[in-house]
């Protein structure tokens, strides 16, 4: 059975390459057929799989499946090889389903688009090379599809290239990510450099063996990879790029800016998790990033008027969760609060699409509204997605696997209490933000009318995803509240047991009341001000400091203002003081240097034959006199 | 000993069924049918290796591996051939009798442990490649190229003669065998005749390789032959002289001796310096291919010199992967070709993305592993051959090896440019019924070898293994 | 190995056709008159173009002759190991001579030994 994992990343590839080569030529009906069958084969694969590994685990708990060695020179030997264990299979499992059911929505949204097959194909390429980062065996094969995961985000946000701000968006993206991916190259030189090795299990294995505790090559590699996951989840201080991207089509939003491709971060601190307890401090930045990202996306996420910018925001913040709960050794629940973010955050992402196809690809929420009556459905889901992104207590997964985080963050012995309020404050934050959209654009009088409803593809993966947002959470519960394990054992097998510390006064009981209580008061909060007393909302921004306030967060706290005097400007103007550098001329001086031996040796090959003949003997000549007098 | 009596068979009935009945199609099956008959036949022979046939001859898994190469090399080109023939007048036939005969000498270079069959293979070989290049004598540039080569291989026959001459006289040995135990057994000898008797026999040996000083023929012989012909003489001639080259001095051990190392030094940097700087701005694609083809086997000897197993080995892929290149490249040019001339000027692939796009296709994949960019065969010829050199710290050649080879991206880069550039408006109309038809077989054999050489750039595994069986039975000194 | 007679060997190479032709530069007369530069033909003045074509088939058939004649020494050399080399070398001189065989009917069926070309436009 497991055997088949190669398959999982073949089938998207395969389908890539017949609509990448035949993709104008197929008929409209056909496209789907390649696109979505694809992934649904991918993701049955990726269910029998675990369903596999739950009934019959292979032995230690982790399958290797090689398929070939790519080069074997000097001790260098990367293999192309899939790993399977309870963090791989999980996520994979994950992203092919999640990926299946919003390419059977996106069957359906982009219908009328012209670059249809084109899209499917971008969105095939974009699971396949997911499913390498996420089974790959080495480090080299992670970032072979890490790059390609960055490309197809590329490719995506920029896919309405006739517009240049979506081009300029996807640039932005593909840049400020490469800052990231920069630093995690750094660090894959500097683990292969000092440990042998970028096979995986072998380098934790080798790190354990070399280095102590705090050891400065551990804390400088896991800061690098740190770097490089940052990037790509978003994280302070290069988030900037994500709220851009949603420039790209809906669908993509969801699948890539929302369940999957932004929390390859968090994979890749689960995955080198070893390294990441050989460096405390590291894991510490880990946890003060999660903390203050989720801070202050939530405060943006506060301001935004475009419903997708929100969505982008909120995303930001999750990421930040789960970072945190990385950063004090709360593995399991990281990748638990991953899934359900998956389920409610794409739903979101959905919901928002059908919103915007069907007024008139409007973003603005403040245009919209009473939309409950409108799209019964589509409120219905939205607000089951909602809630457990806000952590509607009890009976929605958001509440259960944010609650384990925080609760987490206050048990760990390496968490603290600070991070535990931010963790809560952000609840609020959370709460705040989504139900502010939530009445804003579900409730009130109709401001634009609907002019297009959902079919039933696109409606049928928003219920699956809804029904799964609530019941997701069920798989793992406080012990006052039935106590389920299932999904912490499951994580245990590939990720260790989190330590606890002092609990200081604190229960799990209390903790998940102050969650409670911050949820309630989000959830007031916005009643009051966006459904009760909306003149009350324009009020707070009147006065100068709250109009201030207000514009800080508008623009993420001036984060793109910044970058962009602080690297954009002045590089561009170096470049362009820069343009006739002297460095240049070295190289254009070879070019030319270059171009005059040519013309040198040019004149050799006259086309003559006593020429050539005498060219022969020459030779000889000197090559006998060289073997005689040297 | 049964690929060489299958191939000289092939040819004496191909002969005779041309003059019994005269049809073109006949011929290339006779020929193709003899060819795989002799690649078979080399599985039967395998497992008798290795064994000494007369002092002449030895066949071991390095010979039989290749034998096969060059037989595989030799079936591509008379495909094409049969293509690129279709659409020329006169008669057609004969050719397949030339490349039979000159496989025969190719294969005998490649298992000879003597001069004397070293000789013999060579002129069999020449011979027959004479004739080929000019083949098409109606027209002026393959009857100059003939004429060159001909005038320039027996100058440099001569030499290759009197270098064997002066060893003789030496040790009295022409076996590579005894060469290499007189040489061990520190048999007391004259450094005035030895070392001047190897050095004609490289110039000898360049000649067939042409490497500099020995190269200039070289351009002007690939433009003028017919262009399955330039296939032929830049893959098989070559790699049947890298074959003898690898095994008469590595079971020799003479590159040791005085400076004869020097000597190759200096022709693998001369010739990597001046095939890549004589291409940069060539407009015609035939010469470009030429004078890469000169810089590629300077690479080949980087590795060449560095000597040792892993050597031989890096050598050995590189030319399977020079192979697959070479001839995918010269294919694309011959099934562009037509009856009145070969499509061989720049101007004739300026656009071709636009006019065949999976012509276009490959062509960017051969020329891509021609420079050696990652995921083609080239690329990982080239890395082993970078670390072989590595192995024994010859910095300076792997210095030229790696700037020339910058250098010589820029005209790959060049013909790239032109395949995407957008097609000239110059009134050229498109012809009367769309583009004229391609040849199937053609089409096949260039399909076949793009993806052998993604294969082999993706999963060089097997190939590898192969050659590392293959060079294990190769004596070293 | 002494090197010097080389060395004389060389010199001496060098020395006779430079000695030679300088010799005859210095010593032999010059003149330059009406018939200095044409041919000598036993005082017959010559006539017309020396480049007269001759027909490519006595080319072709002296190139046969020279060919198939020393094809001829090998069975010469054969004949005289015949004891040594025994069956073996019979059977080889056997195929050999068969194959020489084969190029002859190939030869003939070209039509390369016929003299009039009017029967090599028919092809077969």
């Amino acid at each position: 059975m497991f055997h088949l994992v190669w398959l999982i990343p073949a089938f998207p590839i395969a389908s890539f390459l017949v609509l990448a080569i035949f993709g104008t030529r197929l008929s409209k009906k056909a496209v789907p057929l390649f696109g979505v069958g694809s992934i649904a084969l991918s993701a049955v694969v990726s269910i029998l799989i675990m369903f596999r590994f739950l009934t019959s685990p292979p032995p230690g708990n982790h399958y290797t499946q090689i398929l070939w060695t790519w080069v074997d020179v000097g001790g260098f030997k990367p293999q192309i090889a899939f790993y399977l264990d309870a963090l791989s299979v999980l996520m994979t499992l994950v992203v092919t389903c999640v990926g299946f059911l919003i390419h059977l929505y996106s069957a359906e949204f982009m219908q009328e688009d012209e670059g249809y097959s084109r899209f499917f194909a971008y969105m095939n390429l974009f699971v396949a090379s997911m499913c390498t980062l996420l089974l790959g065996n080495n480090l080299l094969l992670l970032f072979l599809g890490w790059e390609g995961v960055g490309l197809c985000s590329y490719l995506l946000i920029g896919f309405w290239y006739r517009d240049p701000a979506n081009g300029l968006a996807a640039r932005k993206a593909f840049i400020v990510t490469r800052v990231g991916d920069t630093a995690m190259t750094m660090g894959l030189f500097l683990l292969f450099d000092k440990l042998g090795t970028l096979q995986i299990q072998d380098l934790m294995h080798q790190a354990l063996l070399h280095w102590a505790v705090g050891s400065p090559y551990a804390v400088a590699a896991a800061l690098l990879l740190l770097g490089g996951a940052v990037g790509k989840s978003a994280q302070l201080p290069l988030q900037t790029w994500l709220p851009d991207a949603m420039a790209g089509p809906t669908p993509t939003s969801a699948l890539i800016h929302a369940a999957t491709m932004v929390t390859a971060g968090v994979y890749l601190i689960a995955r080198t998790h070893i390294l990441f307890s050989l460096a405390p401090s590291a894991q510490f930045a880990v946890a003060v990033v999660g903390a203050a990202t989720l801070i202050l996306a939530g405060f943006s996420a506060l301001t935004q008027p475009d419903i997708k910018r929100i969505l982008a925001y909120s995303t930001i913040s999750q990421i930040g969760y789960m970072f945190l709960a990385l950063g004090v050794g709360a593995w399991s629940a990281a990748l638990f609060h991953f899934m359900t973010h998956a389920f409610f955050k794409a739903l979101l992402f959905l919901g928002a699409g059908v919103i915007i196809e069907s007024l008139h690809h409007e973003h603005n929420i403040f245009k919209m509204g009473g939309l409950r009556k409108e799209l019964p459905l589509a409120f219905w889901t939205f607000l089951a997605a909602g809630c457990s992104l806000a952590g509607l207590p009890l009976i929605t997964a958001g509440f259960y696997s944010k609650g384990l985080i925080i609760w987490d963050t206050w048990s760990s012995a390496q968490g603290s209490h600070v991070l535990w309020f931010a963790a809560v404050i952000g609840v609020l934050l959370t709460s705040l933000y989504t139900f502010r959209l939530i009445f804003v654009v579900f409730f009130g009088e109709v401001k634009t009318p609907v002019h297009k409803r959902p079919g039933l593809r696109m409606m049928v993966p928003c219920v699956i995803l809804a029904v799964l947002s609530v019941v997701g959470g069920f798989l793992d519960t406080p012990p006052f509240l039935g106590g389920v394990h299932s999904f912490t054992d499951f994580m245990h097998l590939a990720l260790p047991v989190m330590t606890e510390g002092p609990a200081g006064g604190m229960t799990e009981i209390l903790s998940e009341s102050f969650v409670t209580l911050a949820f309630l008061v989000g959830l007031y909060l916005a009643y009051f001000f966006y459904v009760q007393k909306r003149e009350y909302a324009e009020k707070l921004t009147a006065p100068a400091i709250g109009k201030a306030l207000h514009q800080f967060w508008l623009s993420d706290w001036g984060m793109d203002w910044l970058y962009e005097r602080v690297f954009v400007r002045p590089i561009i103007w170096i470049a362009r003081v820069d343009k006739q550098d002297f460095v240049d001329n070295i190289y254009s001086g070879m070019a030319l240097l270059t171009e005059f031996c040519y013309r040198g040796v040019r004149k050799t090959e006259t086309g003559r034959i006593r020429w050539y003949a005498a060219g022969i003997a020459a030779g000889s000549i000197i090559f006998v006199a060289i073997v005689l007098f040297l | 000993m049964l690929p060489l009596l299958i191939v000289t068979a092939a040819a004496v009935v191909v002969m005779l069924a041309i003059s019994i009945k005269r049809s073109h199609l006949l011929a290339v099956w006779l020929t193709l049918v003899g060819l795989a008959a002799a690649f078979f036949s080399l599985w039967i022979v395998a497992p008798l290796t290795p064994i000494q046939v007369t002092p002449l001859l030895i066949v071991d898994g390095y010979a039989l591996f290749y034998m096969g190469l060059i037989l595989a090399a030799t079936f591509v080109t008379v495909i094409l051939a049969y293509g690129y023939l279709e659409n020329q007048s006169g008669y057609r036939e004969e050719l397949y009798v030339l490349i039979l005969v000159a496989a025969l000498g190719s294969v005998v270079l490649v298992a000879s442990s003597h001069f004397v069959s070293f000789f013999l293979g060579l002129e069999v070989l020449s011979v027959a490649l004479y004739a080929m290049s000019a083949y098409l004598c109606a027209r002026k540039p393959p009857l100059e190229a003939g004429l060159k080569y001909l005038v320039l291989a027996a100058a440099s026959a001569a030499f290759l003669l009197f270098g064997m001459a002066l060893v003789y006289a030496q040790l009295g040995t022409m076996q590579f065998g005894q060469i290499a135990a007189m040489l061990s057994g520190g048999a007391c000898y004259s450094k005035a005749l030895l070392l001047p008797g190897i050095a004609l026999i490289i110039t000898g040996i360049g000649f067939k390789l042409a490497v500099v000083p020995f190269h200039m023929w070289t351009p002007d012989v690939y433009e003028g032959a017919p262009a399955p012909v330039t296939a032929f003489i830049a893959t098989v001639s070559k790699g049947a002289m890298v074959a003898l080259l690898l095994r008469y001095f590595y079971e020799t051990g003479m590159q040791h001796l005085g400076s004869v190392f020097l000597v190759f030094s200096i022709i693998a940097i001369a010739s990597m310096i001046a095939g890549n700087l004589l291409a940069l701005f060539q407009n015609n694609v035939k010469r470009i291919l030429a004078y890469s083809s000169i810089a590629h086997l300077g690479y080949v000897l980087v590795a060449f010199l560095a000597g040792g197993t892993r050597a031989a080995e890096a050598v050995t892929f590189y030319l399977v992967a020079y192979f697959i290149t070479t001839l995918g490249a010269f294919g694309v040019v011959s099934v562009l070709s037509n009856g009145e001339r070969d499509a061989d000027v720049l101007d004739d692939y300026r656009g071709l993305f636009w006019r065949r796009p999976v012509l276009a296709g490959i062509f960017t994949l051969m020329l891509l592993s021609l420079a050696g960019i990652p995921l083609t065969a080239g690329f990982v010829g080239k890395f082993f051959l970078v670390a072989a050199g590595a192995s024994s710290a010859l910095w300076g050649l792997i210095f030229t090896l790696i700037v020339t080879s910058v250098i010589g991206l820029f005209y790959y880069l060049r013909i790239l440019v032109a395949l995407y550039a957008p097609p000239a408006e110059t009134g050229e109309a498109a012809p009367a019924g769309g583009l004229p038809a391609l040849s199937r077989g053609g089409s096949y054999v260039l399909a076949a070898l793009s993806v052998l050489l993604v294969w082999v750039g993706v999963y060089p595994a097997p190939i590898l293994d192969a050659v590392q069986r293959a060079v294990s039975t190769l004596r070293l000194f | 190995m002494v090197l010097w007679p080389f060395v004389v060997f060389f010199v001496i190479v060098l020395i006779i056709p430079v000695g030679m032709l300088l010799l005859s530069h210095v010593l032999g007369q010059r003149h330059n008159e009406h018939a200095t530069g044409s041919p000598y033909e036993s005082g017959i003045v010559s006539e017309g173009s020396a480049n007269v074509r001759f027909s490519v088939k006595f080319y072709l058939t002296a190139m046969f002759f020279v060919i198939f004649d020393l094809e001829a020494v090998f069975i010469f050399s054969w004949a005289v190991a015949v004891r040594e080399v025994g069956w073996a070398g019979y059977i080889e001189i056997l195929i050999f001579t068969a194959i020489l065989v084969a190029t002859l009917v190939y030869l003939w069926r070209l039509g390369a030994l016929d003299w009039s070309p009017k029967q090599r436009g028919e092809r077969s």
